[in-house]
């Protein structure tokens, strides 16, 4: 197992980590999940989400993803209608952003813990409220700003181009 | 005393039977639950619990089964004979969810729902259908519906496979006091 990238949230004005795949809970409720393929070991999902919390409502904003045939997966072609901005009205659950320091490095999904965690209440789609979760203080010498993942393999993807591989490293997304 | 030398006899000779049978069924710990677990509990990764779960417990267990034969006969012998306790046992853990008549909530008209579900959204980033993105599924759901079958509300707490309560809600499909097909319009974990 490895510790898995994170989705994308923009959030009063800038860009975080968000350890928690609301998407998945729509694939789930609506009884279809896309043949997603996992490009690595540290994506196991298959696709990275880039969302959005606008009025206090989440929104998903940009996916980027690859399917098991090797074909690319964007918003368009899960919310054809919405391809710039679907509403996660779906959505019931805890957000968790993790701020600060690196406290603890698990290589297992999200499970590593930072000093702060934004944690957003939502429910159907709306923040009902958010809460700063202090864990404790890193060292100056410990742990890194920030989430990231510590190692991973990469799988070579069929149709899958060393352009495209490229164009989501440059937006953070892979 | 030869009475004792026959039972530990026998019970050795068990033993060597039970660990054979182990060895051939036993499924391979795959190296990614090994992570998983370590993950969970770090202790497994001290020399100490390692020696305590790899060496004195399964000492023990062999000497339980040399003692108590019979014991450890009687259950090899019944898991050979009906297989299917066992699959069955697997099966309750790996159960999916679906309603049960205990959740059901409240019984409602198609018409009462999609007003109650109806998705609204200032930036119109959804249908403006009743259950939004997931109008299509709900569509679906209430193709199934017949002169005989009802729609109710349910709300079920749930437990994961992997421990946590799950809240569950939404509309389920009952037919002759049954419920069926569903739409899920909540599921979250339940924070502890």
């Amino acid at each position: 197992m490895t510790a898995q990238i994170a989705e994308r949230l923009l959030y009063e004005g800038s860009e975080h980590a968000m350890c928690t795949n609301p998407l998945d809970d729509y694939f789930a409720m609506a009884g279809h999940r896309p043949p997603f393929g996992s490009p690595s070991t540290a994506l196991w999902r298959g696709y990275v989400g880039r969302w959005e919390i606008v009025n206090d409502r989440l929104y998903l904003v940009g996916l980027s993803g690859t399917l098991e045939d090797g074909s690319e997966v964007t918003q368009a072609s899960i919310f054809p209608d919405f391809p710039e901005r679907a509403f996660a009205h779906w959505y019931t659950g805890t957000v968790r952003v993790p701020q600060g320091r690196q406290l603890k490095y698990v290589h297992m999904g999200y499970g590593s813990t930072f000093e702060r965690d934004l944690l957003l209440t939502i429910e159907r789609g709306v923040v009902v409220s958010t809460e700063i979760q202090n864990n404790g203080e890193a060292d100056e010498s410990q742990g890194q700003e920030g989430y990231g993942v510590g190692a991973m393999l990469i799988y070579p993807t069929k149709g899958r181009s060393r352009h495209r591989a490229q164009k989501d490293t440059d937006e953070g997304l892979l | 005393m030869n009475y004792l030398y026959g039972w530990l006899g026998a019970g050795a000779l068990t033993l060597v039977v039970v660990l054979g049978a182990h060895l051939m069924s036993a499924e391979r710990k795959s190296e990614s639950i090994q992570d998983i677990l370590e993950a969970i509990n770090p202790e497994r990764r001290k020399l100490s619990y390692r020696v305590l779960n790899d060496v004195v417990a399964p000492a023990l267990a062999g000497i339980l089964i040399v003692i108590a034969w019979p014991i450890a006969l009687f259950v090899k012998v019944k898991e050979w004979v009906r297989p299917d306790d066992k699959d069955k046992r697997r099966d309750q853990t790996e159960k999916q969810f679906s309603v049960d008549s205990s959740h059901l909530k409240e019984r409602l008209s198609v018409q009462e729902i999609e007003r109650r579900e109806m998705v609204m959204d200032p930036l119109h980033a959804a249908p403006a259908l009743p259950f939004g993105h997931l109008h299509n599924t709900w569509c679906t759901l209430i193709e199934g519906l017949t002169r005989e079958s009802e729609l109710w509300s349910f709300s079920a707490i749930w437990k994961a496979g992997w421990g946590a309560n799950e809240l569950r809600e939404g509309y389920v499909l009952v037919r002759e006091g049954v419920p069926g097909a569903f739409l899920m319009t909540v599921w979250s974990t339940i924070e502890k």
